[in-house]
């Protein structure tokens, strides 16, 4: 399946921002899964490329002139192959084995994973865990904040992709499971989700497998992955600094395909 | 330099003269608030004059709501929490010293500190008791001494002279200020003084004082003071401390000598406002009002100071 | 159980050792009076030099003194070139054990170390795999702690691998003692280590490709509690001290903010911990860094110094696997002895751990200065079973050791002189080469039987001497 983004992102700032600077994960990457046929950011100013710490592609944005809004653009078109469940990896998957603030497991976590999965440690137990966790926290925005971690969305049953992402972190890695946060596209029929999204891979039998708690989908065909990490502050499109400016209103605009979508706050 | 280090030394010296001008401010208000006050009131009236000079005014009334002489004194000199105070200045000058204590001598740290520590004590034991009028001395001479130990014993360096800067911008803020509300506050009166009006001596007496010109006054001009003779005294004079043109000319200089390219904004503006005093007469200055001559350049001087800021203390 | 204690001072009967008689003679012909009078003098300069520890959220103007013995530590030069070579051998294989962790990982192929036990411990940083770093250093300067059993031999209690602190202690204790009493340092030779700071400037610059590059100091702000250490070795090596605040990233480069406009930073030797350095990659609520950082160091744009991820080497989860690292990469035996060391995280050796807590010292893997840990024969029954429960939560998180009694230091308390344990941090540096300076930094534990020598927790320091024998 072919897909096509157009994805804009404005800031507009109160005050004048004296200077800003940006990383952005905004590229995706050639991999078994998804073929990129071309792709193109439109920035305010040139920025380099380099790979992050994950592997990413990341563009570091410096606006050194003094600017009250701010555009990030990313265009492009990708090929996925969706009879590709799994993708591979040379890097050691152990590293994922590691909690952070936002996906620590609390003792909530830790028996809703054991109650789902027991002493199962393959795709099946995940996959039921996955579904456990959809039932557990229904899709519920405006209840978490990009800050709320995986025990505060559990404990509140509900949030967003991004709260149960974190939640399926914790749960997978306190049953040893290297798991590892995804931010990327998903496309889809019905208007009712948003376009960007998040979800996990966990490695199983030496691949990474994907789980996307929101939709309880196991495979990722209408899927395509920008960045992985430890958690959202590792993958998020867009992590930003700034010298003055004071408020800011951020506005996103997706398109994926044909639907347009729009949403107004970083969180999906 | 590190721009941080400037901003820090700059911004010591700025609050430490601060300080010296509030306790001069408080000093001549003080003393007018217990003469007679011409058949009407209490005194309150110059009382408020300190808070309405700094803005810290609707902070007061926000705070305490009625002017009471007592309070007023205190928020002015001692409130902790009003960042406007005597307190709070030398409490920020102390703490900006600390975080650049191997940047200045020792002598000058220990006199900071040593002054912070006193006026600590000195709040502890209370303003009544401890005298308003030698209050109001200590913090100069507390002034005097960091100024002494600053020349005695700094190296010639950016140092001193981001330390240098911050006294003059504040001073020449505070003495625009102080003659204009002065001004103000004599209204009419202050055309027809010269005529010996009891009210207009005192005045322009308590404000010569304040600004430690009044010696000065005598010998230049020789005479009571009149409106014309104290604004040019103040504004014009190149030979008066604390005059805007003396304030002027040393950062005009300071500014000249420091390294770097980033600082020709501020460089042009402040050698214009020299040049532009340097070719200014006193009656040109009435001529276009004192009043309005004076707001004008309060806001010059506030663009300078952020030129400053903006160029140097904040560098890229 | 009775412990043989061993004396830096005085041998088993009682008789001063050879590399202290010359000092006990002067002790023996100076006046108490005068003693107590420089000890006084001491104190005084310490305060007025602003020699201090602060108190955190400190606003009063005061400040806490790291108490200072007159005493000094001393060692013989023959002994001390031993431990030497064995700082050298360690500090060398460690470097070369995070180089091989972050690229090949030739060890955890051999089998020699679990990949689980570094790769998922949390100072194992992914932005380290695969980054080149110039002349493959990573811990440019390296803490080891070094304490002595009862029967006079070195054991290294742990390696400081982040940002190990108190060389400024070593040094100004070394300037206070030749103040006060310059005749003993005319009766014998002392080696002498004010040269550390050239050193540390010199190990600093070599870690750069650059030709004289600029190297500054990090520090996270007046209110940290080595701020005074910050401030000294920027003064000494004369270099510029600043905060993440000064500094900028643009175009991959880091520069400082200077009143002559942007200057490009090439070394940061940096006293901010990892997850601090850059907000956009790390902690996003640290205003302690600088953003944009990590971007900067990836693109092999300026050095940090010690670089990032070197807190894998020195957890103490993987300090028992520090000897085989030096058989290993080195093919050498270890110089010095490691601490025997149980790893609670396996079943059979945490249930020896618990049979035994009142006579262990038990550790946190992932703490520093001396908050989680439990001294056994030190500790109440309550205290210990308090410490058994955290101990069975998560026995992963702790490591225990026997009891090793500590050398003593014959040091000046409110009764006189009395015997007090130390420690002993030699502080190693790598850059084109690996060198120390003779001695260390000697940490003295002042309360009696107290074997926990901290600032943090009481602790002071001595000068320490490298005499010729």
């Amino acid at each position: 399946m072919k897909l096509t983004i157009s994805h804009d992102t404005t800031y507009r700032y109160d005050d004048q921002v004296r200077a800003s600077i940006q990383y952005l994960r905004l590229t995706p990457q050639e991999s078994e899964r998804q073929h990129v046929l071309d792709w193109h950011l439109d920035l305010p100013c040139p920025a380099r490329a380099q790979r992050d710490p994950y592997g990413n592609i990341l563009h570091v944005l410096n606006v050194d002139e003094p600017h009250d809004s701010l555009l990030i653009s990313a265009h492009g078109s990708v090929e996925i192959d969706e009879s590709r469940e799994a993708e591979h990896d040379q890097q050691s998957p152990l590293p994922f084995l590691r909690f952070t603030r936002l996906t620590q497991a609390d003792e909530a976590l830790r028996q809703f994973a054991l109650h789902h999965c027991g002493a199962r440690r393959d795709r099946n137990a995940l996959i039921e865990l996955m579904f456990g966790l959809g039932e557990a926290m229904p899709f519920t925005p405006g209840i978490t904040t990009v800050d709320t971690t995986a025990a505060e969305a559990f404990a509140k049953r509900g949030g967003v992709c991004q709260d149960h992402s974190h939640a399926f972190l914790a749960c997978a890695r306190s049953l040893q499971v290297p798991a590892r946060y995804v931010s990327g596209y998903l496309f889809s029929e019905d208007a009712g989700h948003l376009a960007s999204h998040a979800w996990v891979e966990a490695w199983l039998d030496g691949a990474w497998y994907s789980f996307d708690v929101t939709n309880g989908l196991s495979r990722p065909e209408r899927h395509l992955k920008l960045a992985v990490g430890l958690d959202y502050l590792d993958a998020c499109p867009v992590r930003g600094m700034r010298r003055g400016g004071g408020g800011e209103q951020m506005h996103a605009r997706v398109l994926v395909n044909q639907p347009v979508m729009t949403l107004q706050a970083q969180q999906q | 330099m590190l721009s941080r280090t400037a901003a820090e030394l700059y911004w010591m010296s700025r609050y430490l003269e601060r300080a010296e001008n509030l306790a001069r401010m408080l000093d001549v208000s003080y003393s007018l608030s217990l003469m007679p006050q011409d058949g009407q009131g209490t005194g309150l009236d110059e009382l408020t004059m300190p808070l309405l000079i700094t803005g810290n005014m609707d902070d007061y009334l926000a705070r305490h709501g009625e002017l009471d002489a007592e309070r007023l004194l205190h928020f002015f000199a001692f409130d902790g929490d009003n960042p406007g105070s005597i307190f709070s200045c030398l409490r920020a000058a102390r703490s900006n010293a600390h975080v650049v204590r191997g940047r200045i001598t020792a002598d000058m740290w220990e006199n900071i500190n040593a002054t912070w520590l006193e006026m600590r004590d000195i709040a502890q034991q209370g303003l009544q008791s401890y005298g308003i009028s030698a209050f109001c001395e200590w913090v100069k001479q507390r002034s005097h001494l960091f100024r002494g130990a600053a020349f005695g014993t700094s190296l010639r360096n950016d140092a001193f002279r981001f330390i240098r800067l911050g006294t003059y911008i504040e001073r020449a803020d505070n003495t625009l200020r102080l003659l204009d509300s002065r001004y103000e506050l004599l209204g009419d009166a202050a055309e027809s003084i010269g005529d010996g009006s009891a009210r207009g001596y005192y005045q322009w007496n308590a404000l010569l004082r304040a600004l430690s010109v009044f010696e000065a006054f005598t010998e230049i001009y020789r005479g009571s003071p009149d409106k014309r003779q104290v604004a040019e005294l103040l504004i014009l004079r190149e030979d008066v401390p604390r005059s805007l043109r003396a304030c002027l000319g040393e950062i005009n200089q300071i500014l000249a000598s420091l390294p770097g390219v980033n600082g020709r904004p501020a460089q042009r503006m402040v050698a214009s406002l020299e040049a532009r005093l340097r070719y200014t007469g006193i009656e040109e200055i009435l001529d276009e009002g004192l009043h309005v001559w004076l707001s004008d350049f309060i806001l010059l001087v506030r663009r300078l100071a952020n030129a400053i800021q903006s160029s140097y203390l904040e560098a890229a | 159980m009775a412990r043989i204690l061993y004396d830096e001072m005085y041998d088993a009967s009682g008789a001063v050792r050879p590399h202290y008689r010359e000092f006990a003679r002067w002790l023996a012909n100076t006046p108490p009076e005068q003693l107590a009078q420089r000890r006084r003098e001491a104190d005084l300069l310490f305060h007025r030099a602003g020699i201090t520890f602060t108190v955190y959220g400190d606003d009063q103007g005061t400040e806490r003194l790291i108490p200072f013995d007159t005493i000094p530590r001393s060692i013989p030069a023959s002994e001390w070139r031993v431990v030497e070579r064995g700082c050298i051998q360690r500090v060398k294989a460690l470097n070369m054990f995070l180089a091989d962790l972050y690229h090949g990982q030739r060890i955890i192929k051999a089998g020699i170390i679990p990949a689980e036990q570094v790769l998922a411990n949390e100072g194992y940083q992914m932005a380290m795999q695969g980054l080149d770093l110039h002349r493959n250093l990573y811990a440019h300067i390296a803490g080891v702690d070094l304490v002595r059993d009862g029967d006079g031999s070195y054991y290294v209690l742990e390696d400081n691998l982040r940002t190990p602190s108190g060389v400024s202690y070593m040094l100004e204790d070394r300037k206070m003692m030749m103040r006060l009493f310059p005749e003993l340092f005319a009766a014998q030779r002392i080696a002498p280590i004010d040269h550390y700071p050239s050193l540390l400037l010199s190990t600093l610059k070599s870690s750069s490709p650059v030709d004289d590059p600029s190297v500054v100091v990090l520090t996270p702000g007046h209110f940290n509690s080595a701020y005074f250490e910050h401030a000294f070795l920027a003064r000494e090596m004369g270099v510029e001290l600043v905060e993440g605040a000064d500094l900028f990233v643009r175009d991959e480069k880091v520069f400082m903010r200077t009143t002559a406009g942007p200057q490009q930073v090439d070394v940061i030797y940096r006293r901010l911990d990892d997850a601090f350095l850059d907000p956009l990659a790390f902690n996003p609520d640290s205003m302690l860094g600088v953003p944009g950082l990590l971007s900067a160091y990836r693109a092999g744009n300026v050095v940090l110094a010690n670089a990032i991820g070197t807190g894998v080497a020195d957890d103490k989860s993987v300090y028992p696997f520090v000897p085989d690292m030096i058989r290993f990469y080195l093919d050498e035996e270890p110089i010095l002895k490691n601490v025997p060391t149980w790893q609670c995280r396996k079943a059979d050796e945490l249930s020896h751990v618990l049979a035994h807590l009142p006579e262990l010292v038990v550790k946190e893997t992932q703490g520093s200065g001396g908050y989680g840990m439990l001294v056994g024969p030190a500790a109440s029954k309550a205290e210990i079973e308090t410490f058994r429960d955290r101990l069975k939560a998560n026995p992963a998180a702790y490591i225990a050791q026997p009891t090793l009694s500590l050398s003593t230091c014959p040091t000046f308390v409110e009764q006189g002189i009395a015997p007090r344990h130390i420690d002993l941090r030699p502080f190693v540096l790598s850059g084109k080469e690996t060198r120390l300076v003779p001695g260390g930094l000697t940490r003295v534990a002042l309360r009696e039987g107290s074997l926990v020598v901290n600032s943090s927790q009481g602790g002071g320091t001595k000068d320490t001497w490298v005499v010729e024998d």
